[in-house]
């Protein structure tokens, strides 16, 4: 690859993860007012997220003297590790052919996700309270959790693809069929979705009650704008993990269409995935943390079963 | 300059650091500039002389002295020069570290330390360019006595001499079975030299690869044989602890890779299955000890075990990819590897030093009694935090990329073995080292907070200061490595796939052959993939940057200082959350293999108005210890007790003895 070509993937990966990261909020709208409208209520509008956003992003924020340089760069760090991730998601390489990123791998996304949250549970402890290191350690805990569920997941599709490279992962997703193996992957990768996006039943997005937060626990000393770049980094981890879901898992649509209906087919898998985790979000309830090592067990079986059923 | 002056300069310049230690043994001040500067002095030649044979090829030549078993040659190839490159860079950074660190040990006998501690660097250094049988036993046997000293240089502490000599009970078992792996490839009445050596047929071979593998691993301390690892390498000084932890257990990498890659040449897959087992058991089980940790440098130690873990799964892949006739892949485990190896070594030595400077700081090494350091100590805590981010396999820091490495080799397992069990044999280790990356990252992210951030748990970390500049340099040093060699990654692991070429065969450099200066990339014949940590670099910088766009969007910043409410009492560090708080989950969850038990104390109080004093502790178990060496020693003290009796003291019976034994060798020889 000459530096030319790198440049040219550069840009247009980054030009992908700017989409990504402004239809993030949009995904964040949906799931909460399906599961409003799913729950009888009305609900706040899926434009919400954003009025969010811009509110906190106006807002002046309180800091604990306490805390270090640390604490005040890990949204940062948070935010551009999101981001990253987002310009290696194979959506441009899903419709575009030789588009994506050559050099996008999936180690490397999964160990962006790893980067910002390393740095957002160091955050959480450097006030001193309670509350945040309490976060901090079940963030890490599930993250254990889910690190080796979420490998064996993404390589029931890299191993039959021949390597870890997320462009030729999704072209050999894309043409796989919906045969036993693929459901028992989907569902694997499922369970880890909602663990890593730290959604019901593993973590409550909408809670602040003391003893159940886990990521709301760990960024509980955050206000204004560092908040608001967290909601909003979270966001765009939230659409990336669904987007690999619609790309690597779901499979399904003709590869002769043109781009911009394969990018309306990848769009409308996603929102179905939105509906989905609205769907559970209503149907379940949030578990014992010590439940989850069980809950991931499940997701690693899966994963196996496909592996094996290949 | 010729490599065998740098050699021989290099040799000089160690032997100048111990007489200089031994004659001002009266005079610390002396005696540690001159044994730990010209060690440094030393480490930096040995440096040269890598970059030499880098340069212009592989260098042997005889030394001028006729042994009892045979001429010694001093070979250097590519291999040799690696390790070489390693223990130079580490111990340079150790010897620099140590001029300001030993001013603890004046007046503690610090001529002899710093007498072994160049004899110890210099001992490695042997172990890994010398070319024969028994010089190479000498020089590690050499080695193995010079640390040990050094283990038991605070002989005072009970806890120092228990183990020290943990560490030479368990040593010296491992010596046995490398000298008897070497005697296993010693031809009838041939040489001893390295060129000589020849692989037995039949079973002899198997039985070599598994002397090699208890023998080194003893040194490298894979579970199970870990167990004196954890006690000496804390009880070491700190710069001790550096090089023992980030160089000394790679030169049994070092003896794993001479074994497998050049005696015994491709064997069957199980020795390759073997190893990976190995790795697996001491990459999991290394980091979840770790976690269960309070003492920094105890903890260090064992995510030792398990980054030798780390190591061993690249060098299981590069068996199994040899066995299976794919040096292309083979090339690429091998040096996912010796990568590892040389960051290893970089970014353990760093924390190590770091954690000395905490110690000198604030005189403790128990986690829990310190807090908030980054703001007495910010380079101190800058340059942990790189080492840490970098243990933890995170990106853009050189760790992450030789476990990308290690990971495609684990991915291109199915290659080598067909059918499910290389399938399942691949998603099983991947995810064993992503387990063990994500258990790193937790334990990481428990010792720097409960370090650095937060509030001061004790009166005595208030009172830390930063380290001197001396021991800041080096820190900074190594740091400024573990990020270049993460960014720019690409020449060194091309240099790597030509150092394992040689054994391999050329087709080892074809994997890692594509790819600029930007992107790490590798296509065999049944694998391909790319990755580009500076592509990576780039998008961080663009986010960071629309970070920022995004927090001034709005006009100016208004921050206000304010404490974090706690019910209206004064937040004091009592309120933190603890180490052990923090792996309590973990320590749960993991509970079948940690067995843990709690322990709470409830102190009696005539006052029942007032809260009542808790202690609570809880102990993990090691299983190991408990189910093996345990019972291995109750056993060896049984025997001695029954072999006890027949000492009495009485010169009848002694002469009885001689008697009975003399008449038995009689009829025995006659064989009547």
């Amino acid at each position: 690859m000459s530096a030319v070509e790198m440049l040219t993937q550069l840009v247009f990966s980054l030009g992908q993860a700017a989409v990504l990261a402004a239809a993030a909020p949009l995904t964040a709208g949906v799931i909460k007012t399906a599961k409003a409208r799913l729950q009888s209520r009305r609900g706040p509008g899926v434009l919400q997220p954003y009025r969010d956003l811009a509110k906190f992003l106006r807002k002046g924020s309180v800091v604990s003297p306490t805390t270090s340089w640390l604490f005040a760069a890990a949204p940062g760090i948070y935010f551009a590790a999101a981001a990253g991730a987002a310009a290696l998601t194979p959506v441009a390489a899903a419709l575009v052919p030789g588009r994506g990123a050559g050099f996008a791998d999936l180690f490397m996304l999964l160990y962006l996700f790893a980067l910002g949250r390393f740095f957002l549970a160091l955050a959480s402890l450097d006030a001193g309270s309670a509350f945040g290191g309490m976060g901090g350690s079940r963030e890490m805990f599930i993250a254990v959790l889910a690190e080796p569920a979420i490998l064996l997941a993404l390589l029931t599709v890299a191993l039959p693809a021949g390597g870890t490279g997320l462009a030729a992962m999704a072209a050999a997703a894309a043409g796989r069929s919906w045969d036993l193996a693929a459901m028992f992957a989907a569902g694997a990768f499922f369970l880890v979705l909602i663990a890593e996006t730290g959604r019901i039943p593993v973590d409550n997005p909408d809670t602040h009650l003391e003893l159940t937060m886990v990521h709301e626990g760990m960024i509980l000393e955050y206000s204004g704008r560092p908040l608001g770049l967290i909601h909003w980094a979270v966001a765009i981890k939230q659409l990336v993990m669904m987007t690999l879901f619609a790309a690597l898992f779901l499979p399904g649509g003709p590869s002769d269409w043109p781009a911009a209906a394969q990018a309306a087919l990848l769009a409308a898998k996603v929102a179905a995935v939105a509906l989905a985790l609205a769907l559970a979000e209503t149907l379940t309830n949030k578990m014992r943390l010590f439940k989850v090592p069980a809950f991931m067990a499940v997701a690693g079986v899966l994963a196996l079963l496909a592996l094996v059923a290949q | 300059m010729e490599f065998i002056h740098l050699y021989a300069a290099m040799a000089g310049a160690f032997a100048a650091a111990m007489a200089g230690a031994l004659i001002f043994r009266e005079r610390p001040a002396v005696a540690n500039w001159l044994a730990h500067g010209l060690s440094a002095a030393g480490c930096l030649l040995a440096v040269a002389g890598a970059a030499r044979v880098f340069a212009a090829g592989p260098q042997a030549f005889g030394l001028p002295v006729d042994t009892l078993f045979g001429a010694v040659t001093v070979r250097a190839d590519y291999l040799s020069a690696f390790f070489l490159a390693v223990i130079g860079t580490v111990g340079a950074a150790a010897s620099v570290y140590a001029l300001a660190y030993s001013r603890e040990y004046y007046g503690r006998r610090l001529g002899s330390m710093g007498l072994l501690y160049a004899a110890f660097l210099l001992s490695m250094l042997v172990v890994v360019t010398v070319s024969q049988v028994v010089a190479f036993v000498v020089a590690w046997e050499l080695m193995t006595v010079a640390s040990f000293l050094l283990v038991a240089h605070e002989r005072e502490k009970a806890a120092a001499s228990r183990a020290a000599y943990v560490y030479f009970v368990m040593t010296h078992i491992g010596t046995a079975f490398i000298i008897v792996a070497f005697l296993l490839l010693v031809p009838p009445g041939g040489s001893l030299d390295f060129a000589a050596l020849a692989a037995p047929a039949g079973w002899l071979r198997d039985a070599a690869f598994v002397c090699a593998l208890i023998g080194f691993g003893t040194k490298a301390g894979i579970i199970p044989l870990h167990v004196w690892l954890p006690e000496a390498h804390p009880a070491a000084p700190t710069h001790v602890s550096a090089v023992m932890s980030g160089v000394m257990i790679k030169t049994a990498i070092y003896g794993l890779a001479r074994f497998y890659l050049e005696f015994l040449g491709p064997g069957p897959l199980w020795w390759g299955a073997a190893v990976l087992a190995a790795a697996a058991l001491s990459s999991v089980l290394g980091v979840l000890y770790a976690l269960m940790q309070h003492d920094v440098k105890r903890l260090l130690a064992y995510h030792s075990v398990e980054n030798i873990g780390i190591i061993l799964l690249g060098v299981g892949g590069g068996l199994l990819f040899a066995s299976a006739g794919l040096p292309a892949l083979a090339g690429l485990a091998w040096a996912a590897a010796l990568f590892h190896v040389l960051n290893h070594a970089l970014f353990k030595s760093l924390l190590f030093m770091g954690a000395g400077a905490v110690l000198q700081a604030a005189h403790t090494r128990d986690i829990e009694h310190l807090g908030g350091l980054i703001r007495f100590m910010p380079y101190t805590a800058l340059f942990f935090l790189v080492g840490a981010v970098a243990i933890s396999g995170l990106p853009p820091l050189n760790g992450f990329a030789s476990e990308w490495l290690t990971f495609q080799a684990l991915v291109a397992l199915p290659a080598a073995v067909a059918g499910m069990a290389g399938k399942l044999a691949a998603a099983v280790l991947v995810s064993v080292l992503g387990l063990t990356g994500a258990l790193a990252a937790a334990c990481f992210v428990k010792v720097f907070a409960m370090i650095f951030l937060a509030k001061p748990r004790s009166e005595q970390a208030a009172a830390a200061r930063e380290a001197s500049w001396l021991m800041l340099a080096p820190m900074g040093a190594l740091a400024a490595l573990c990020v270049a060699l993460g960014v720019l990654p690409v020449w060194l692991i091309s240099l790597l796939t030509g150092t394992v070429a040689p054994f391999l065969g050329e087709g080892a450099k074809a994997a890692l052959a594509e790819g600029a200066w930007h992107t790490a990339g590798f296509r065999a014949t049944a694998a391909a993939g790319a990755m580009s940590p500076a592509a990576l670099v780039a998008l961080l910088l663009a986010g960071l940057a629309a970070a920022a766009v995004a927090y001034r969007a709005f006009g100016r910043v208004e921050r206000a200082a304010g404490e974090t409410w706690t019910c209206g009492i004064v937040p004091t560090a009592r309120m933190e959350y603890t180490a052990t708080g923090f792996a309590e989950p973990i320590r749960r969850a993991f509970a079948a293999v940690l067995l843990p038990k709690p322990d709470v104390v409830v102190e009696e109080d005539p006052h029942h108005y007032f809260g009542r004093r808790m202690v609570f502790h809880v102990r993990i178990t090691y299983i190991f210890t408990e189910a093996v060496y345990r019972p291995a020693s109750r056993g060896a003290v049984a025997l001695a007790q029954f072999m006890k009796r027949l000492q009495t003291g009485s010169v009848q019976l002694y002469v009885g003895y001689i008697l009975a034994v003399t008449v038995a060798v009689l009829v025995w020889s006659t064989r009547w």
